[in-house]
């Protein structure tokens, strides 16, 4: 038996066995602490820190401290660090290849503080990741901020439809005047008419004595009426003359009076004074502030995604890999692969400390089929906030994540934050009172979210470089309550927000109100300015009119005139006046024949 | 390193067995071959030591295998995924998995698997070839090269006077 057994190599085997534990029992701290900062600067590419690293046995708890992880971005600054973290894990289920931590607990879990000397850095990231729409949408109110212009330079622009009207009606009015005067130069005057007149009278006082006399007076009254008739043409001609200027006087006055409306149209639209009523002022003043809360969660996305996608390569890719996996089979009592049960997390940020607690925190949900649960609480937000989370949510099989949360923020102090600073306007709210409540849901890679938002007792201040963008601040800093709803919808690396708020009606209000003082005086002046314009137009052609009914009226009683002298029928009279003393004679006659034959 | 190849050297020339020094390289070849830390190791290695195993070439073997296992492991990896995954063993896998003592020792892992079903297999053939040449080598082999100049020149190097250290034969005529 001796010849195969070697008593002393079973003293050697635990004596090897002894000195494995005891390299493990005294480096094992050592080793696990190099491991942590070795794989999380690989994962990270850039310097990470432990402090210490204590491992207890009896149950096997972990205990980390100091921990910081160099933002890559921000050599100087880590990208997040915790004082102490403690992670009871399963001995039995890690010899066994899983990780199952029953409870974790992270101490003063702080996110983009500074760190005392600068990082190293080992991989460069991408620093063209996009955005969001960082920056986007904040031409409404520089559109709206176009200085308006002085009334007096805008009135004395020449290409106003006003001042181009006014001119083209007075040109008119001297065309049709120089027309008008040639006609009234040839048409019979006062004295042509009253001499026109005293012939017919001296043709009237005629006495006719015998046809020849009668046959005179004819011939005379005739030269008479035809000289009416030629006067009479000329008149005529008057009356059209007159009738034509007067239409195309009445037309281009109907235009010059119709050109100031026009001009303010043009005007409202080139200053876009009308753009006040569809301002987004929401978007606008809160938009840059939803993107960076929305940018942190697209952030966190962003670590995560990978590690989703990673675990989303096939099968076949899988096999490739050259350090094998672990293929686990149907169990009684199934566990993920890593699975934290309880975590507790202490975050400090600049705006308070959070309570985060975690249950089933895992990336195989459906190998036990519980969600992660998430709950994140604070009563000091801002001071004295209060913020309540809870977020659940799961991979399947195929890796897709899908997740549901809701969340609620009441009485937090906002106190100096920078609403707007742009080259129009700067504008920041020095206090008010935030409270607020939204849900959100993610499936695969599309966010979902709604949120309403209350601010109370804001006072701001702002300064802005030109009248509009001081109305508008002035009119922010008037309202004392504001509620926003802030919808996210689409790919959550670059969602779709959507700002509305009851916010744009009492801005677009309030706004309008104030603005709309601004530009009632802008109007008055400017349609004051037109109409002034339109009247001097229309006053100077008054004249012109005047002139121009004088000579209506004139032609109209020289035309009467000369009707009534051609009508004046002196030779019918004269005859009648002839026959009648022609007879009376013959009567007179056959009386005295008769008497002296009866007498 | 030297010592390593001494003591290799050493067994080779000693009276010990060839079996005693196949087994040592059959069993350092399955040791080799997987991750250090299993369980199927440290039964090896009490094995090793329990029985009368060459342990020097039992250590070299290990190292070489160890070495060489870095060029096998896409094919260790292989062999263990297809039979994890084969479709007929799936019953008698999930009956292991149900005992703790499969899973203590890894062997629901492509890589621990393929390592010691291969390191299992090959070590028998490996065991009877390493036999073999360890036999031809006594007979032929040594009195061949010991005419070399080469050989000559060596056995007044350090590293045969270290050789001569590990084997207790002193300075050798």
């Amino acid at each position: 038996m001796s010849r195969f057994i070697r008593w002393k190599g079973l003293v050697g085997f635990f004596v090897v066995i002894a000195l494995i534990m005891t390299f493990i029992y005294f480096f094992a701290d050592a080793l696990v602490k190099k491991g942590i900062e070795k794989s999380g600067e690989w994962y990270l590419g850039a310097e990470v820190n432990v402090e210490n690293v204590e491992i207890m046995y009896a149950p096997l708890t972990l205990n980390i401290e100091g921990f910081q992880a160099t933002d890559p971005e921000k050599p100087t600054y880590n990208l997040v660090s915790f004082s102490q973290a403690s992670a009871g894990v399963d001995v039995w289920q890690y010899l066994f290849g899983k990780l199952y931590i029953s409870d974790l607990t992270v101490a003063e879990l702080r996110i983009d503080q500074p760190r005392l000397s600068a990082g190293q850095v080992f991989t460069l990231i991408d620093q063209n990741v996009e955005n969001g729409n960082k920056g986007a949408d904040n031409s409404v109110l520089p559109g709206l901020d176009v200085s308006l212009p002085a009334v007096d330079e805008l009135l004395n622009n020449s290409d106003l439809l006003t001042v181009k009207q006014g001119k083209v009606l007075e040109q008119s009015y001297q065309t049709e005047k120089k027309k008008l005067q040639g006609i009234y130069e040839t048409l019979p005057n006062k004295d042509t008419l009253a001499d026109y007149k005293k012939q017919v009278e001296a043709l009237t006082n005629i006495k006719i004595n015998s046809l020849a006399d009668l046959e005179k007076l004819n011939k005379d009254f005739t030269a008479l009426k035809a000289q009416f008739d030629a006067d009479q043409a000329i008149v005529k001609q008057a009356k059209e003359q007159v009738s034509t200027s007067k239409a195309l006087l009445t037309k281009q006055t109907q235009a010059l009076k119709e050109a100031p409306s026009a001009d303010w149209k043009i005007i409202e639209s080139k200053y876009q004074l009308d753009s006040v009523e569809g301002a987004d002022f929401a978007h606008m003043l809160f938009g840059e502030q939803a993107r960076e809360y929305f940018g942190y969660a697209d952030a966190v996305y962003q670590k995560i995604a990978p590690l989703i996608k990673s675990s989303k390569v096939d099968k076949q890719a899988e096999k490739t890999t050259s350090e094998g996996r672990y293929i686990h089979f149907n169990d009684d009592t199934p566990l993920p692969d890593v699975l934290i049960e309880q975590a507790k997390f202490s975050l400090i940020l600049p705006q308070g400390e959070f309570a985060i607690s975690g249950k089933e925190l895992t990336h195989q949900h459906w190998v036990r089929g519980n969600n992660s649960v998430v709950n994140v609480e604070s009563d000091n937000v801002q001071g004295s906030g209060k913020l309540a989370l809870a977020l659940d949510f799961s991979l399947d099989k195929q890796r897709i994540l899908s997740g549901n949360g809701i969340w609620k923020l009441s009485d937090v102090d906002l106190n100096a934050v920078s609403l707007q600073e742009s080259s129009a306007f700067t504008l920041q709210l020095d206090s008010g009172l935030l409270s607020g409540k939204g849900t959100f849901s993610l499936l695969d890679d599309q966010l979902d979210s709604e949120n309403s938002l209350s601010l109370d007792n804001t006072q701001y201040s702002g300064a802005g470089t030109s009248h509009l963008s001081t109305l508008f601040i002035d009119t922010v800093q008037s309202l004392k309550t504001l509620s926003l709803t802030i919808t996210a919808k689409g790919k959550m690396t670059a969602p779709k927000l959507s700002i509305s708020s009851p916010l744009d009606k009492q801005l677009k209000n309030s706004m309008v109100k104030q603005v709309s003082n601004k530009l009632t005086s802008f109007k008055t002046d400017v349609k004051a300015g037109l109409n002034t314009k339109l009247s001097k137009a229309l006053g100077m052609s008054n004249d012109e009119a005047q002139s121009l009914v004088d000579v209506e009226a004139l032609i109209s009683q020289t035309d009467q005139a000369l009707d009534n002298l051609i009508n004046s029928d002196v030779v019918k009279a004269k005859k009648k006046e002839f026959e009648d003393k022609q007879k009376k004679k013959l009567e007179d006659k056959v009386k005295k024949k008769l008497g002296k034959l009866f007498g | 390193m030297l010592s390593l190849l001494a003591k290799l050297f050493n067994a080779l020339n000693s009276e010990s067995s060839t079996r005693q020094i196949s087994l040592a390289i059959a069993l350092g070849f399955i040791v080799g071959l997987s991750p250090l830390l299993t369980l199927h190791n440290i039964v090896f290695l009490f094995i090793v030591l329990f029985l009368r195993v060459n342990i020097g070439g039992f250590i070299v073997a290990w190292g070489f295998f160890k070495g060489l296992s870095y060029l096998l492991s896409p094919l260790i990896v292989n062999v263990g995924e297809s039979l994890l995954t084969a479709e007929s063993l799936q019953s008698m896998f999930d009956a292991f998995y149900q005992f703790s003592l499969f899973k203590l020792a890894h062997l629901h892992h492509t890589y621990t698997l393929g390592a010691l079903v291969i390191g299992c297999l090959l070590a028998i053939p490996l065991y009877f070839i390493s036999n073999f040449l360890i036999e031809k080598y006594r007979l032929h082999i040594k009195a061949f090269f010991e005419k070399f100049r080469i050989v000559k020149a060596l056995k007044a190097s350090k590293f045969y006077r270290l050789y001569c250290q590990v084997s207790g034969q002193g300075e050798l005529s």
